[in-house]
């Protein structure tokens, strides 16, 4: 099947607790269409193969459900712990639902690590998890020869917080705020993944004016998360005076999410069976007024990313990643789009109202990170127009349906896209109002492997610009 | 020289953010702060790389496991005198992830912090004000200012002593 269709891709693996058995749910994602091959395992014997040696890309999803479910991938074994703290005692598999956390104590050990590697002349440099260019606690180990980056070795989970294990006990009510909390930037897209995928199970309609509602604080969120990552590129590389100028600029953006939703950052429109705040008529001109205003200001930016010879200097040709590669690796978002592979859940498989929003799909073919930071240019000026259109076009009507709280049995995947790329909610429910599993897969989980075989070969200081163009996230890859 | 120290502490504190396990919400919020709608800077805050050059820790987030090690360790960093301000509901309280198995808590859980400042995330203008409170608290010249007063030992070893049970 990798061979027939070649944008065949693996979105995740979902590991389940089905008592006697674990449940293994491989989500592929062809040109066409999105599937599940379902495996199961008995418990006391959880072996399967791995299927890292056909696409590379599986290799953090099999890592993770081995921490958190304890399937052991045959050629992929864990070493130590993937997302869990080192201290985590081995055997202990917290998704699982015959075990008592509260009864786990951790001590809390210090980190042993020195900058020097075994093998002489490379040198290790720890990035991480407390770090200038980082805003976030994660650890990459950089060994260098020399200036050339030779190894980078990841370490995620320092902002895991189990919020999938924390969701098997809120009700669905409950679980639409707690899921916004997974990320502060892109929350509307996890609190509306999580909702799109209870609504499957329920088999529920949404309004059409709450579609349209959806898509506008989702265009939004994609405004504000683009311009804030321009900005922290211009950070990462040293040219503060871009940062300033895209951060000035998302400020309006920030002041449409909250005069649409009521806050700055955690709106909670979301709801199950619609929307929880319609916009005010009056309101409208006001958001024109804004998009307009960045509209204009478009072609400036489009400068400064495209011919400002510093960026130039900075990001063309840096960490360059095929088209070949992004396949394999199963990248998404803005980072496949930049390599020639044209993946964009909007036009593969619409959700919501994007089938009847006129938009073109952005695709770069250079692959480096000046494409990358581009595409989301282009993305910029396309989610202006989509608000446009969603403003004009919007039926009245009502907002919301009625929902019951509880969920019939039954089980429901659904994608969307996400700023950084296609974002994963798979909802499997046991008849009551409250979920049995919530598996959430982030884009950023799925970007990160391009990043470790991008930075191979190139200079040290290239590896803040390769790395803030997939516009990390790791509030989300760690959940 | 004890009035010229904190004169300069209060006219121009460098701060340190550490993230121990947010969820980006208040730390895109912190960095806000420095651009030009809220600009900080004009109260002389500066956000400052290096522990071992701020003298206050701006800490959000809810400390998970991975986390609670690095952020004493960056506390201990920092030279005295040094203050801790909890940013947000989660290094307030833990907040939605309190009891997860992954979290310890509140930041206070592992150093000794001197200003909350609530909210899911605060709004810069409530960043601002609870730094400024913050200030206004270290330059009152009293012996024992409550920030003073509010030091106890961190929990870190109740932690510890619990694990070695």
């Amino acid at each position: 099947m990798l061979e027939a269709d070649e944008k065949t891709g693996l979105t995740t693996i979902t590991g389940l607790d089905l008592g006697t058995n674990i449940g293994v749910y491989y989500h592929v994602r062809t040109s066409k269409s999105f599937f599940t091959i379902k495996a199961e395992v008995p418990k006391e014997n959880p072996r399967l193969k791995t299927l890292i040696d056909i696409h590379p890309g599986a290799l953090f999803h099999e890592l993770e459900c081995a921490d958190l479910m304890g399937a052991i991938f045959e050629g992929n074994e864990l070493n130590g712990h993937f997302i869990l703290s080192e201290n985590w005692p081995n055997g202990i598999y917290p998704l699982r639902k015959d075990i008592d956390l509260s009864q786990v104590k951790l001590v809390p050990t210090p980190e042993h690590e020195t900058n020097k590697s075994a093998e002489g002349r490379e040198v290790k440099i720890i990035i991480g998890p407390q770090h200038p260019a980082l805003l976030e606690p994660e650890k990459f180990s950089v060994t260098v020869d020399g200036e050339t980056v030779t190894k980078v070795e990841p370490r995620i989970g320092y902002v895991h917080r189990g919020i999938e294990k924390s969701a098997e006990s809120h009700t669905y009510l409950q679980n639409t705020y707690l899921v916004e909390r997974v990320c502060g930037i892109c929350n509307p897209c996890h609190a509306y993944t999580f909702v799109a995928t209870v609504e499957k199970i329920l088999k529920l309609e949404v309004p059409e004016r709450a579609r349209y509602l959806r898509v506008i604080a989702l265009e939004l969120n994609r405004l504000h998360s683009h311009l804030l990552v321009f900005g922290h590129a211009g950070l990462e590389i040293g040219y503060e005076a871009v940062f300033q100028y895209f951060w000035r600029d998302r400020e309006p953006i920030m002041d449409l999410i909250e005069l649409t939703s009521g806050n700055r950052v955690f709106g909670s429109l979301m709801t199950v069976g619609g929307i929880r705040r319609d916009i005010n008529q009056e309101h409208i001109p006001k958001i024109k007024a804004v998009i307009n205003d960045l509209q204009s200001k478009l072609p400036f930016y489009r400068k400064i990313y495209t011919d400002e010879p510093t960026l130039r200097l900075r990001m063309k040709d840096v960490g360059i990643l095929s088209r070949e590669d992004a396949l394999k690796l199963s990248v998404v978002g803005p980072i496949a789009r930049a390599s020639g592979v044209d993946i964009d859940v909007r036009k593969d498989r619409p959700y919501e109202v994007y089938n009847e929003i006129p938009f073109k799909e952005i695709v770069y073919t250079d692959g480096d990170t000046w494409a990358r930071m581009n595409v989301r240019m282009d993305e910029l000026e396309e989610s202006l127009n989509i608000l446009d259109y969603a403003l004009d076009h919007m039926p009245a009507g009502p907002i919301r349906i009625e929902a019951p709280r509880t969920v019939p049995i039954g089980e429901a995947v659904s994608t969307i896209e996400a700023p950084r790329g296609e974002l994963l909610y798979y909802v499997r429910s046991n008849g009551t109002d409250i979920p049995e599993r919530v598996k959430i897969r982030t884009p950023t989980l799925a970007n990160i492997p391009s990043f470790l075989k991008t930075a191979i070969g190139e200079s040290i200081a290239d590896v803040p610009s390769n790395f803030v163009s997939l516009d990390p996230c790791f509030s989300c890859t760690d959940r | 020289m004890v009035n010229t120290k904190t004169w300069a502490r209060v006219k121009s504190p460098w701060v340190l953010h550490f993230n121990s396990g947010a969820c980006n919400g208040c730390d895109i919020e912190i960095l806000a702060l420095l651009t030009p709608k809220y600009d900080v800077e004009r109260f002389g805050i500066k956000l400052e790389p290096s522990p071992r050059h701020a003298d206050v820790l701006l800490a959000t987030g809810c400390v998970t496991h991975q986390c609670a090690e690095r952020l004493k360790r960056v506390y201990d960093q920092m030279p005295q005198p040094k203050f801790v301000v909890a940013i947000g509901a989660c290094a307030c309280s833990g907040s939605v992830f309190e009891g997860n198995y992954n979290v310890v808590g509140g930041v206070d859980k592992i150093v000794p912090v001197a200003a909350y400042i609530p909210g899911c995330p605060p709004r810069p203008e409530a960043i601002i004000d609870g730094v400024i409170k913050l200030l206004s608290v270290i330059s009152t010249p009293k012996k024992e200012s409550p920030v003073q007063a509010h030091r106890a030992e961190p929990a870190i070893a109740e932690v510890k002593q619990n694990g070695k049970q």
